[in-house]
């Protein structure tokens, strides 16, 4: 189906909704409290447009689209109205953006920057701040920048099943908590980085990453990560040769994005001094450097010796819960289709 | 620490209601009604475990009702004063200061001794017999220096003293009103004798979409105060749904200045046990809800009384109603904060569509109405559509219980055909005390009307809408010229910053942002700019919220500074 937005034809799915539809055609519609993985919460209001045939503004994350729609995303009444929102959640956040960690990746200065804000206009001496949660070795909670969004605590409850965020008190005076208002260090968080991963903002971020490096100086290198045979994609962020930070594919299966916290933050092992870089071959009681063929054949000969002269369940063989499910696969095709024996399993069965 | 009897208690409650997790708020107020009157956090995890919820999800919810005490710990006798505007209009700031001085204590303290803690709270909806404190569980009305000192002198010696009020109170229809001065009315057998359970009889014997299209003819339109046709509501259940079909009467009575359904519950359960029970009849209901703040938690009880006795006579045999008690929040009466809030959640309003009658409590088909509107379902299925519409306007068809506060000489409730002259209502108050400046008549939430704008207003829905204002809940809060309208903008702008739910962004930040800025103009520091952006935020804010509570304090406050722009001009330095 089709739709005009700002005059211009977009081709939408049906069951789009018309901020999606937006996105989609290359028309930014300021939203912060919509994400993919968290679903549309209706709390941030900023993502308004002008619908024709609609009276007032509409939300757009919550509209769908229909076929020859007529959306205007600025109109003088959406661009008042996106205007003061920025402005409100400015005003009662401390956004001083220059040493935030989200600086150039946040969604709220990327609001603030379409709108044309350089500060909120509200200057009042009674909004106070909280003091920023540090007590986590991994996550850090800096509710001054918080914007109320909802992001973490759905990902938090619905996505990894934690169930360690929600929102306390009510009102103005709204704010996230760790179980009942424990520091998260203390708390029954289990440190995945989930919420750090949605958070729009520099509210939540990764402790790990605090000042190594700005967002548009790194690049991203996708891989698999090397703990478990669910084998999550993650997104390596690297400045230059060195990881900065590590987040879940947004798009990338298994995992969609979601992280526990040896995949997200469980990289330092690959810098290790004594970290193995190639194969050993120990005679004499020495290991000494070996090429892979080499040790590849050393192994394929020291079992074919003893299948031949023991029978094939003189081997067997245990799988390293660290390999991907795919290698493991492999490993018993190896044993029960090549060696002939069922003596195969898995470090992480029992 | 939660005892064995109180387990039981939350146990039988979590069987009582189709989703345990429903238990969650009565069982934090067992809880908290048995630990000294205030929630620790050992409780509130203890009280999560048991229901079978997060500790963040328990915690969220008791720091969301004000009637929790998340708290080390609270005087003895907890004195509530209520401020707001009904009450303020009535002399409650005297009251407030006297007694801060008599305890040598400021709000939000606690005496040296431990008796007395002290709260300035939002509207009690006594607004008829204001000022009015709230001690512990129990109100005390028509307050007068005199009476707060015997009050006072009363919990010192560790005793509560009586709490009778006087009330005014009047009826040109009787209906809503008949049994309000019958001895006992409460009972079955005294509402039976006086003709109750007559319309039930007559439903039960009639088709439920017969039922449903005398609801419609008679044009009966939801007293809560959005005024949507009732029998189109109800036509709004999906056909052939195979789910649980709930209906919620919605007792949360927080908007300021309306006091009615109280007098429906407290004096004739009755009358509104059977405009449910036809109700369910018609939508093929088996279960119902009563949501009632929290603070009439008498009236809660004379209704659970009320609905023991109907069952056991017979009354209520296919149909069962459960008495929720919230605990202090006025947007739990926006009918999906409601839903969410029987649901055991923060009442915060959920996004529509899905609309509660497709998708409501549990996710299933609900019909959400007022008190006063389910009250006056026995009259329509008993003496028919026409006699209804006999009253009132064609477009506002029916009585009404319109509650009067403020500066008339006797503030009180009084039923009346919909389209009664301001006047005659008025007069029927005793007249104003001292020299019409406005008034607020339809709860907090509609804009005011200046003294020559009431001067040919009639109650009822065009008209009001013709005057740029509603009807609303039907609650009419008098201001004489004595009154700073700017003052007045403050107090009420305060109360919906304290009572947004937190949810989105523009009532969130914009209600406490408003209160900033008139904070400034009526402190006498304010600028132009501080105007200008009061104006900024109410003219924006209305239409960009998620639910309704943006529009009812951007409406009002707006045709505040509209009318009396002068008087907020004169405020500002220059
Ligand atoms: C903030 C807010 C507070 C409300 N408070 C009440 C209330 O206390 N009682 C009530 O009946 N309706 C209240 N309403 C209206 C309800 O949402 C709903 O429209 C009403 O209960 C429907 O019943 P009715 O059609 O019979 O009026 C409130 C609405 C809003 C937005
Ligand atoms: S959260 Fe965003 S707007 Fe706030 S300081 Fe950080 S980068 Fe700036
Ligand atoms: S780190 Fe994971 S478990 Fe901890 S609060 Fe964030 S999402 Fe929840
Ligand atoms: S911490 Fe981040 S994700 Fe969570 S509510 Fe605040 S801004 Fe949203
Ligand atoms: S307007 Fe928004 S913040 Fe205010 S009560 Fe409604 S949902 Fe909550
Ligand atoms: S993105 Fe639509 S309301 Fe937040």
């Amino acid at each position: 189906m089709k739709l005009i937005i700002n005059g211009k034809e977009i081709v939408a799915q049906p069951g789009m909704t018309v901020l999606e539809a937006a996105k989609a055609g290359g028309i930014y519609i300021p939203s912060l409290c919509y994400h993919p993985r968290t679903g549309q919460a209706g709390k941030c209001r900023v993502c308004v447009v002008e619908v024709e045939g609609m009276r007032g503004l509409q939300v757009s994350c919550n509209l769908k689209v229909q076929d020859g729609m007529s959306v205007k995303t600025k109109t003088p009444q959406v661009l008042a109205a996106q205007k003061l929102v920025v402005d409100l959640l400015l005003a009662t956040g401390k956004h001083d953006c220059i040493a935030c960690e989200s600086n150039g990746k946040c969604e709220l200065q990327d609001a603030a920057y379409y709108l044309g804000i350089e500060r909120a206009p509200f200057k009042y001496d009674d909004i106070h701040y909280a003091e920023g949660d540090k007590s986590a070795p991994f996550v850090r909670l800096d509710k001054d920048k918080c914007i109320s969004c909802g992001r973490c605590v759905v990902a938090c409850n619905n996505q990894v099943v934690n169930e360690v965020l929600d929102f306390a008190q009510r009102g103005y005076r709204t704010e996230i908590v760790c179980d009942d208002d424990k520091p998260m260090g203390d708390s029954s968080c289990v440190q995945c980085g989930e919420c750090s991963q949605v958070c729009p903002v520099g509210a939540i971020v990764d402790v790990k990453s605090v000042g190594k490096a700005r967002s548009w100086e790194t690049k991203v290198v996708r891989t698999t990560c090397p703990y478990c045979g669910v084998g999550c994609q993650l997104d390596l962020h690297m400045k230059g040769d060195q990881i900065v930070q590590v987040t879940g594919t947004e798009e990338g299966s298994p995992n969609k994005g979601k992280l526990c916290v040896k995949g997200r933050y469980g990289y330092d092992f690959i810098y290790a001094e004594d970290r193995l870089t190639h194969p050993l071959i120990k005679e004499n009681g020495e290991f000494r450097k070996a090429s892979w063929d080499e040790a590849i054949n050393l192994v394929a000969s020291k079992f074919k010796e003893a299948i031949d002269k023991y029978g094939p369940d003189s081997v067997a063989g245990v799988s390293c819960a660290r390999s991907i499910n795919e290698d493991s696969y492999n490993m018993q095709k190896l044993f029960r289709g090549v060696f002939k024996t069922n003596n195969i399993d898995h470090c992480a069965r029992t | 620490m939660i005892s064995t009897g109180a387990t039981k208690k939350i146990e039988s409650l979590m069987a009582r209601y189709p989703k345990k997790e429903s238990a969650l708020m009565p069982a934090l107020m067992i809880v908290q009604k048995e630990n000294g009157n205030v929630l620790s956090k050992g409780d509130i995890e203890e009280t999560a475990k048991l229901i079978g919820v997060t500790d963040a999800k328990a915690f969220g919810v008791a720091t969301f009702y004000t009637m929790y005490n998340v708290k080390e710990k609270i005087g003895k006798y907890h004195l509530q004063v209520d401020t707001n505007i009904p009450a303020t209009l009535a002399g409650a700031k005297k009251i407030l200061a006297y007694i801060e001085k008599k305890l040598g204590i400021k709000a939000g303290q606690t005496t040296a001794d431990g008796l007395f803690t002290l709260h300035e709270v939002e509207c009690l909806a006594s607004c008829g017999t204001c000022p009015v404190i709230q001690v512990n569980d129990t109100y005390y009305e028509n307050l007068t220096v005199k009476k707060v000192d015997l009050l006072i002198e009363s919990l010192k010696k560790g005793e509560m003293p009586d709490n009778k009020a006087r009330s005014n109170w009047g009826s040109a229809c009787n209906v809503l009103l008949k049994n309000r001065g019958v001895k006992d009315a409460a009972k079955l057998s005294v509402y039976k004798r006086k003709g109750g359970y007559k319309a039930l009889e007559k439903a039960l014997t009639m088709a439920p979409e017969a039922i449903v299209a005398e609801v419609k003819e008679s044009g009966l339109k939801g007293r809560g105060g959005a005024g949507f046709p009732t029998g189109t509501k109800w036509g709004f259940l999906p056909k052939n749904n195979t789910n649980p079909v709930y209906l919620i009467c919605n007792a949360d009575e927080g908007e300021p200045g309306t006091y009615k359904d109280r007098q429906i519950m407290e004096y004739d359960p009755h009358l509104l046990i059977e405009g449910m029970a036809i109700a369910a009849r018609a939508l093929g209901s088996k279960l119902g809800f009563i949501y009632i703040r929290g603070e009439f938690d008498w009236i809660a009880d004379i209704l659970e009384t009320a609905i023991e006795e109907a069952k056991k006579g017979g009354q209520l045999k296919e149909f069962d109603i459960i008495v929720h008690r919230g605990a202090g929040a006025y947007v739990c009466g926006e009918e999906t904060a409601l839903i969410e809030s029987i649901e055991g959640k923060r009442g915060q309003p959920r996004m529509k569509p899905p609309f509660p009658a497709a998708q409501g409590l549990y996710g299933c088909p609900t019909i959400v109405n007022n008190v006063e509107t389910f009250a006056s379902v026995p009259f329509i299925i008993e003496k028919g559509a026409a006699e209804f519409k006999k009253f009132g306007p064609a477009e506002s068809a029916g009585f009404r219980i319109f509650g009067i506060s403020g500066n008339v000489k006797k503030p009180g409730a009084y039923e009346y055909p919909m389209g009664v002259s301001f006047n005659d209502l008025i007069a029927a108050a005793g007249g104003v005390d001292g020299d019409l400046k406005a008034a607020i008549v339809g709860g907090l939430s509609v804009a005011i009307l200046k003294a020559d704008e009431l001067k040919d207003l009639n109650m009822d829905y065009a008209s009001c809408a013709a005057k740029g204002t509603a009807l609303g809940s039907g609650g009419v809060m008098v201001i004489n010229d004595t009154w700073s309208i700017p003052e007045l903008a403050l107090r009420a702008m305060k109360f919906y910053a304290h009572e947004s739910c937190g949810k989105c962004t523009p009532c969130k930040e914009g209600s406490k942002m408003t209160v900033r800025a008139l904070q400034k103009i009526v402190s006498g520091q304010g600028t132009t700019e501080d105007l200008a952006n009061v104006e900024r935020l109410v003219g924006t804010i209305k239409g960009l919220t998620l639910c309704p509570v943006g529009e009812a304090f951007s409406v009002p406050i707006r045709a505040m500074v509209e009318k009396f722009r002068p008087e907020f001009e004169a405020l500002i330095k220059h």
